[in-house]
């Protein structure tokens, strides 16, 4: 594979996406965002973006922690406050949280992690109705396509502007754009328990699997071809296997069609539908 | 012959027919004000581009009272500009008008309609199935909407036919951000280098700006000169009213240092061609 195949023209694409918060939230008739930070690097990256696009005053940024977020999480999600220099609310959701798992003994840690994600999306939401504001989106390509994400949890939003960089390109924009360094060196977490690890729960760490995802999404390779760009095979199957079971996570529910026009089949409008 | 050609970059609001109207205004008085013969809008100006199904409700006769005010300033400036057509054929066109002298002058119905990937057009629209080569007093003009300019062999007919001016509004949605430029500019900066350098026309390039669920249209609008290249160029992502400079001369000038056309010999096409069919 080339190398510096995945690099990108940071100037550009941070212009290009400055412009597309903006007019996205004001083709829906928006002037606020709302966005959950968790202290991880792609909530800061796009808190960065969109205190750029709409300035801080128009931004309503959360934190929202629960008993379990570490301390690392709790001090970076602080810095990133400050870097951006905005106003903020905590709102700690263990409360909430712990009134359900109290009565689910037994309990695995994925089930809590989903539940915890889909409580932050609750309430993030809940918060941006109070605002008037919209729900700012956090995931990026590289989850996105494996399904590394609560469906209506943490993918629950109204625009996703990071959902086209793979991990390792909003990493190269966060450091083009000066984010806190200790926030992107860290290691990715989903932050559901102590220690936890994105790349240690996937198998596989981000550079090699946005290499593998950029020949099989990318450039339309087969899984052969993929692992001929110097992948083991076995590897790029895994992959593979992962973006086709978790397609459902992308795509609006079917509806059973029925009339002559049906919703999500042939209804078709665009999302920006403004009148 | 000179004139002035004013390259609206603009961001219409999709379905909204009677807000792009008055953009179209606002933009051809600002034209105006500066003295511009031509004013030459994006692809769909008057529509937006991601209509899907309100394209029925779009739709519209080239002679629309709802244009009225546009053929009334072409009494001052010729005006090219994007619509969804209503045929007589009652099927929708993604068409541009070129409208002089108060009249519409020409409509071209673009002939290749993306549909693949992101794009969806043969969904909606009819297809156009004829080259757009008609006279102006800006000389033999054509008109490409935006993927039809990615047809050389069109482009290179059109040429045969004599244009010198070529407008090409368009809808191109960026993609490709890894180098300097964005790779879709690359692959429009060969079609226009090609026509201008090749075929020794003026292209005017008119590309949109703005979001449609979540395509982002880059603008980078361009007047490319047979003689000097691009001469007047606009930048990504901003709506903005450029102006450029058109000298005919410089069509014979560069057809003169680079004789492609006095060279071309459509014979041996025809052969070609005719030998193909009946090998």
């Amino acid at each position: 594979m080339k190398p510096g195949a995945l690099m990108l023209n940071n100037a550009l694409v941070y212009d290009y996406l400055k412009h597309f918060i903006r007019e996205e939230l004001h083709t829906s008739g928006f002037t606020e965002a709302s966005i959950a930070v968790s202290g991880g690097l792609d909530s800061a990256l796009v808190l960065r973006l969109t205190v750029d696009a709409l300035g801080p005053d128009h931004v309503h940024a959360l934190f929202l922690p629960y008993s379990a977020s570490s301390d690392e999480s709790v001090q970076d999600a602080h810095a990133m406050f400050d870097f951006c220099g905005i106003p903020w609310q905590e709102l700690d959701i263990s409360a909430m949280a712990d009134a359900y798992l109290a009565v689910q003994p037994g309990i695995d840690r994925l089930r809590t992690g989903n539940l915890l994600a889909r409580l932050r999306m609750a309430v993030i939401f809940d918060q941006s109705k109070k605002e008037n504001a919209l729900v700012m989106g956090t995931s990026n390509k590289s989850e996105l396509l494996v399904g590394y994400s609560t469906w209506y949890g943490d993918m629950a939003c109204a625009i996703m502007p990071i959902g086209d960089l793979y991990k390792t390109q909003v990493r190269s924009l966060a450091s083009e754009i000066g984010l806190p360094p200790q926030i992107i060196s860290k290691p990715p977490s989903a932050d559901l328990w102590a220690g936890q690890t994105d790349e240690e729960e996937i198998g596989i760490s981000y550079e090699t699997l946005d290499q593998v995802l950029y020949l099989l999404a990318d450039q339309r390779l087969s899984p052969a071809e993929a692992a001929a760009e110097g992948f083991e095979l076995e590897l790029v199957q895994r992959i593979e296997h992962k973006i086709q079971t978790s397609q459902f996570k992308r795509v609006a529910p079917p509806v059973a069609k029925l009339s002559q026009r049906t919703v999500g089949i042939d209804f078709l409008y665009p999302r920006d539908w403004r009148r | 012959m000179t004139c002035t050609v004013a390259l609206a970059q603009i961001n219409p609001t999709c379905g909204d027919l009677e807000s792009n109207v008055k953009l179209h205004v606002d933009q051809i008085e600002q034209a105006l004000e500066a003295r511009a013969d031509l004013i030459v809008f994006p692809e769909l100006s008057l529509t937006g581009y991601t209509l899907k199904d309100q394209t029925l409700q779009l739709m519209r006769p080239a002679g629309s009272p709802e244009f009225a005010a546009l053929r009334k300033l072409s009494n001052h400036i010729a005006i090219c500009a994007g619509f969804v057509e209503e045929g007589e054929d009652g099927i929708p066109y993604n068409s541009a008008f070129f409208m002089d002298g108060g009249d519409v002058v020409h409509v071209h119905r673009k002939m290749y309609l993306p549909t693949h990937g992101m794009f969806e057009e043969l969904k909606f629209f009819g297809r156009g199935r004829e080259l757009s080569v008609f006279d102006t007093r800006f000389g033999r003009t054509g008109i490409v909407i935006c993927r039809d300019l990615f047809h050389p062999l069109e482009v290179s007919t059109m040429a045969a036919l004599g244009t010198e001016l070529l407008l090409a509004p368009s809808a191109m949605p960026a993609r490709g951000f890894e180098g300097e430029q964005l790779a879709i500019e690359r692959t429009v900066s060969l079609a226009l280098g090609s026509a201008s350098t090749f075929l020794g026309m003026f292209v005017v390039y008119v590309n949109r700006v703005g979001f449609d669920d979540g395509l982002g249209f880059y603008g980078g609008s361009a007047l490319s000169d047979p003689v000097g290249g691009v001469t007047v160029s606009a930048p990504h992502f901003e709506p903005v009213l450029l102006l450029g400079r058109i000298d005919s001369s410089h069509v014979a000038r560069q057809r003169y240092q680079l004789p492609i056309r006095r060279e071309e010999d459509l014979a041996i096409v025809r052969h070609a061609l005719d030998a193909g069919r009946n090998p």
